[in-house]
């Protein structure tokens, strides 16, 4: 594979040894030459060069200092610096300020400047491999957030629809005109429903950006216990949260572990409890959150306990997706929480969670 | 009035709030556009104006937030006596939080459709006018 030669930008104001570097390169890069930074800013403005030798003793600005003036408007070109004295204040100055890849004394070897602007060279394919790699990475990302967005949309809206429908059927008296089929028409509809927003919370989720919110755990609860408990006016919710310092996290993912947890707990009741009842403690310290959601309700086998976090795991006389709980542990996950879970069947179950205050 | 590019919602909602009796005329329109042309002609009628627009989201050419932006143009006093409940099947945490942060949006009412949600918004707006 044959490419273009490595352009190369050498900055000294000793013309001698601007010709003894032509001299000795000019076979294997593509070079050019300034006698001071200004001069050498100018080359920069009409090519991309892709390494950058500078001599550091310059009268008006030295090496270091132009590599500085340099770092915000040309980041790009790897940077060496040559000096004829070993000067620790400039070198020290160089690694700190300068963004220098390498440093060489004067008189330089001809090997080893050589080597020495092949692997500035590799670094800069580097740079700008991972550059495009990052950009093309953010395409297929946003591509991937605009399929969300139209799933979101496209998908749902005439779902919603059909349950407006329903509702419709419903208020107009009908819902029993056809047998049944109204109600399986509902039911269907309603799952396929929860199977999309489920997918979405899953989708989200996977998404690495956390927010950091202000977040009121009072207030959390009683919006989800109101989302949910409409289901099921029945359930008593016993709420016991201390709050006494704020808390710091992520609001989407604590929304959905929580509302997850908490409709689990609504939804898998026994049938002929007469005193349903669901259990939440929230005890917030300076270093996290402490919570526990405790249910009379239907158990969970020991044998399933492992097994309820993982995808599509559902058991045979439930009603669930599946997707539920897999979601919770991988929302905790993200936000570096911890999950536990306890429970005897035909007693009730606890699922406790720890998060991290990022306080 | 409701604005609306499907049909079939402009259907199933009109007749929601016929049934929910809580309005006496449904204005019914396929797109922002055709609001905006309908605030046009009646603009010398004021007793023409609807007293709620139920305003969707995601709509060809002009969406709902479009909308919004020649809605907060028109004068106080029409504003006053017609104001904006978004509806929208969204999900998006982008949509929800920019219809919450919008002033001139009552609220973000979900489809489908709650009768029941409508009525709460219906009770805490229009205690003089009902």
């Amino acid at each position: 594979m044959t490419r273009s030669p490595v352009k190369v930008l050498y900055i000294d104001d000793e013309e001698n040894n601007l010709l003894a570097f032509k001299a000795s390169f000019r076979r294997q890069y593509e070079i050019y030459t300034a006698n001071s930074a200004a001069e050498g800013l100018k080359v920069l403005e009409n090519l991309q060069v892709e390494v950058i030798i500078a001599d550091q003793k310059m009268p008006l600005t030295t090496g270091v200092e132009f590599f500085k003036s340099i770092s915000d408007t040309y980041p790009d070109p790897v940077r060496i610096l040559l000096t004829g004295y070993t000067d620790i204040s400039a070198l020290a100055d160089a690694i700190n300020h300068g963004d220098i890849y390498r440093y060489i004394t004067k008189p330089w070897n001809d090997l080893e400047l050589h080597n020495s602007i092949k692997n500035a060279h590799d670094a800069y394919r580097a740079k700008i491999d991972l550059r495009n790699k990052v950009k093309e990475l953010e395409k297929t990302n946003d591509e991937l957030n605009r399929f969300i967005y139209s799933i979101s949309h496209e998908l749902r809206a005439p779902l919603v629809s059909v349950i407006g429908i329903v509702n419709l059927v419903k208020m107009e008296g009908l819902y029993h005109s056809s047998g049944e089929y109204w109600e399986l028409i509902e039911s269907c509809s309603n799952k396929l429903d929860y199977y999309i927003q489920k997918t979405l919370q899953y989708y989200k989720n996977n998404k690495n950006l956390s927010d950091r919110s202000d977040i009121n755990f009072k207030k959390l609860v009683d919006e989800i216990i109101d989302l949910y408990s409409y289901t099921d006016r029945d359930t008593q919710f016993n709420l016991n949260i201390n709050q006494p310092h704020p808390f710091i996290g992520d609001a989407f993912r604590l929304e959905v572990i929580l509302g997850n947890l908490i409709s689990n707990a609504i939804k898998y009741q026994k049938d002929t409890e007469v005193h349903k009842i669901v259990d939440i403690n929230i005890d917030v310290n300076l270093y996290s959150a402490e919570i526990s959601i405790t249910d009379n309700g239907l158990g969970i086998l020991n044998e399933h306990l492992e097994k309820i976090f993982t995808q599509f795991f559902k058991t045979k006389n439930n009603k669930g997706s599946g997707l539920g709980l897999f979601i919770v542990k991988e929302a905790l996950n993200k936000i570096n929480g911890k999950i536990s879970v306890k429970s005897s069947l035909n007693q009730g179950t606890t699922f406790k969670i720890t998060i991290p205050n990022a306080n | 009035m409701l604005i609306d590019d499907n049909i079939i919602d402009l259907k199933i909602n009109s007749k929601i709030i016929q049934i929910s009796k809580l309005f006496d005329e449904i204005i019914q329109c396929q797109s922002a556009e055709e609001a905006i042309s309908y605030f046009t002609i009646h603009s010398k009628e004021l007793d023409k104006l609807p007293n709620l627009i139920l305003l969707d989201i995601q709509m060809p050419e002009m969406d709902g937030f479009e909308f919004l932006d020649s809605y907060k143009l028109l004068p106080d006093e029409w504003r006053t006596r017609c104001q904006v409940v978004m509806l929208s099947s969204t999900l998006d945490f982008g949509d929800i939080r920019k219809a919450e942060a919008n002033p001139y949006v009552l609220k973000l009412l979900k489809k489908p459709l709650i009768p029941t949600e409508l009525a709460a918004v219906f009770r805490a707006n229009f205690t003089i006018t009902a």
